[in-house]
């Protein structure tokens, strides 16, 4: 019977394609941009996810809270006070370094470029690894022994010397207040995506490299924050919470003084920020599936009168008030259903065109999917309630009257 | 893989569908119909009493408004009396409810329309497997017993046309064929050549005379004489009343203008019901007898 139904709903839907199709709009645009809205949500949070996984999800840093008024020169962090850290939480700490960084003009010849410089430790690399293309990275030896030696990316290799494969090049940078040569012994590629390089800023007129930190941060300095990467994502969260107690504790602070930037918490704002903008967005979206099956509605009654006397003919033949409300329903469900396969296309089409565009995956969760068609059919039932018992109450003997 | 063998139960029937019994196949007890259109009570019928046996060849005669289509409904399950009886096949459905009314009529009644009423755009195999879904028979068994049937009217060759394919007399013999799906005792048809020219209309007739030699109780309704000349019981309405009921001699098409007609007159004078006055007698003789004329014209 639901068999004979569907057949008979397509046969309805058939007879009058075009306007079952303007009809199918409402729910097309509807579940289209409702699809569309849902799956660029996902597909940004799935970016944001790999942006943070690549600037390190297990990354952390610690310092003074900003509304601590008193502060002392012992709240700031001393290379000491990193070692006894290291010794301490060793076994779960993956990389740690004193977030040094400075900018300065690198000169090489006549060419002048504006050069951001990373202190980093020797085992970065372990943290965050690059795409080393010529020569080496940074050494045990040349953060021991303060070597002026630096890592840089194609980009600013190609900026500053006008050759990608800059190993054994030098220049000249003030770092400080004092002018060095320094010689670039590796060069690596960014691999990242229009959107990363559009998040983490790359400039592609300046330049920016890797060098020993102890370049950077001296014996007797003091530096404002701890940067951390954890060794195991499942447990970091702890982890970093013993580590800022412990900080503070080491210098006489409360654990509230004390603050605790993780990227994994910058990326659940990021997420949550992405997910409440679908959603309402989303929620905006969803009103034109309500226009869309008020549309469903109307084009149902206006079928239930124009086949009176077919209702009538089936009465006559032995339909009961049900076979005509579920005959009726069935056609409702399956108009809207068919609007939201159709919608579901051209949403996850605009998605997924966009997402080539830009060089992105998009993603178009199934349960988006199942949903938005669950939904349109239950839009159709909804609205095709009232037009069907129209249908299934007419009086058998009036409607095969009806002309 | 039980589940897919497994087979649908038929549903359970109530006692009143399973069990025919009645010899009186149609009985109406002090029938009264009543319109009410809020200013005032029309009345469609006045206490109808009247019999139809299984087996008989019944024509409702009368002009519009006689309350002859008021009394097709009724016997249809398509409306409901005001007050009185009516068994049909033993059981009062008068007081049945309209899903109730919808079962009776599924299995008792096969209607037969004047403007046929087939599906559009639905094929006549599927037209004819229609009151069989409603009746929730099986797939196979309904494509089976609606070929059966198109074949036994004579559409055999045309079971995967749609109705718009057909003309007028092919049509309605789809319609004849939807009508016995659910081997109903009773056939309606109400105007059934309304719409069809003279040669289809003898078709149709010819083919009603066949399925009620082969068992099958048919009442038509009609206000054409030579149509009602079709039948074995011409039972005349006015004013909603019976104003005659009366047997017909069978005019066989052969015979068409050798004297049937003073035959036929003959026959309705004899059997006319004793209770009428001679008021209602008198005119629709004379009715007849122009009909007759015209009707030897037509078909001859």
């Amino acid at each position: 019977m639901l068999i004979e139904n569907m057949l008979m709903a397509f046969s309805a839907i058939r007879a009058n394609k075009m306007r079952s199709f303007l009809t199918m709009l409402g729910i097309i645009i509807g579940i289209g941009s409702v699809i569309s809205i849902v799956s660029i949500g996902d597909t940004m949070r799935s970016m944001f996810e790999e942006l943070y996984r690549k600037i390190g999800i297990t990354q952390a840093y610690i310092a003074i809270n900003y509304w601590v008024d008193d502060v002392r020169q012992s709240d700031y962090f001393t290379l000491d006070e990193m070692e006894r850290i290291k010794e301490i939480f060793g076994d779960e700490i993956a990389y740690i370094d004193s977030d040094a960084m400075t900018s300065a003009d690198a000169v090489c010849a006549r060419t002048t470029v504006k050069f951001n410089y990373t202190g980093i430790d020797y085992n970065y690399q372990e943290v965050q690894p690059v795409n080393l293309v010529y020569g080496r990275y940074l050494n045990e030896g040349d953060i021991l022994g303060r070597r002026k030696n630096v890592v840089m990316d194609t980009n600013s290799a190609m900026n500053l010397f006008g050759v990608e494969n800059a190993v054994g090049k030098t220049f000249r940078t003030t770092i400080y207040g004092s002018v060095d040569e320094y010689t670039v012994v590796g060069v690596y590629r960014k691999d990242l995506n229009p959107f990363q390089a559009m998040m983490l800023g790359a400039n592609t007129e300046g330049g920016e490299a890797f060098i020993p930190y102890t370049i950077l941060t001296w014996p007797n300095d003091y530096f404002y924050d701890i940067r951390i990467f954890a060794r195991d994502e499942a447990t970091m969260d702890a982890f970093f919470d013993n580590l800022k107690n412990y900080v503070a504790k080491s210098k006489g602070r409360t654990p509230e003084e004390f603050r605790l930037i993780t990227a994994k918490a910058q990326m659940g704002e990021w997420d949550n920020m992405m997910g409440g903008l679908a959603t309402a967005v989303g929620g905006i979206a969803a009103i034109s599936l309500l226009v869309g099956g008020i549309g469903i509605m109307n084009i149902m009654l206006v079928s239930v009168t124009e086949r009176t006397r077919e209702i009538g003919v089936r009465k006559s033949l032995g339909a009961r008030t049900r076979d005509i409300m579920v005959q009726f329903l069935t056609e409702s469900a399956i108009l809207s259903a068919c609007g939201g396969i159709l919608g579901i296309l051209l949403g996850a089409g605009i998605v997924m065109l966009g997402g080539r565009l830009l060089g992105v995956q998009a993603i178009v969760k199934p349960g988006v999917v199942i949903l938005a068609v669950g939904f349109s059919a239950m839009v159709g039932i909804f609205f095709g309630i009232y037009p069907a018992s129209k249908a299934a109450k007419k009086d058998p003997i009036e409607a095969l009257r009806y002309e | 893989m039980k589940l897919l063998n497994r087979k649908k139960p038929e549903p359970k029937l109530p006692d009143y569908i399973t069990e025919n019994v009645s010899e009186e196949l149609i009985r109406l007890e002090d029938l009264v119909k009543i319109y009410d259109t809020g200013a005032l009570k029309v009345l469609g019928l006045k206490r109808i009493n009247l019999t139809i046996h299984r087996g008989e060849f019944v024509a409702i005669m009368g002009q519009s408004g006689s309350g002859k289509s008021t009394l097709m409904n009724i016997l249809g399950c398509l409306d409901r009396p005001s007050m009185g009886h009516y068994y049909l096949d033993g059981v009062d459905v008068a007081a049945m409810n309209p899903d109730e009314l919808s079962l009776i009529r599924n299995r008792k009644i096969g209607f037969v329309f004047q403007s046929f009423n087939l599906i559009s755009r639905t094929s006549a195999l599927k037209n004819v497997e229609l009151p069989m879904t409603y009746a929730r028979k099986g797939k196979r068994f309904r494509e089976q017993r609606a070929r059966i049937l198109l074949e036994r009217v004579g559409l055999g060759k045309r079971a995967e046309h749609m109705p718009n394919e057909l003309s007028g007399g092919q049509r309605q013999r789809v319609a004849i064929a939807r009508a016995l799906a659910n081997e109903p005792p009773l056939l309606l048809a109400d105007e059934p050549t309304g719409n069809l020219d003279t040669a289809a209309s003898v078709e149709i007739m010819e083919l009603f005379s066949q399925l009620h030699k082969e068992g099958t109780t048919v009442v038509v309704v009609t206000h054409e004489e030579e149509i009602a000349a079709f039948t074995e019981r011409i039972i005349r309405f006015r004013d909603g009343e019976i104003v005659s009921d009366s047997s017909n001699v069978r005019k066989e098409p052969e015979s068409c203008g050798t004297g049937s007609e003073t035959e036929k007159q003959e026959a309705t004078n004899a059997t006319e019901t004793e209770e009428q006055g001679w008021e209602s007698a008198g005119e629709p003789r004379e009715y007849e007898a122009d009909r007759n004329m015209k009707e030897r014209e037509k078909l001859c």
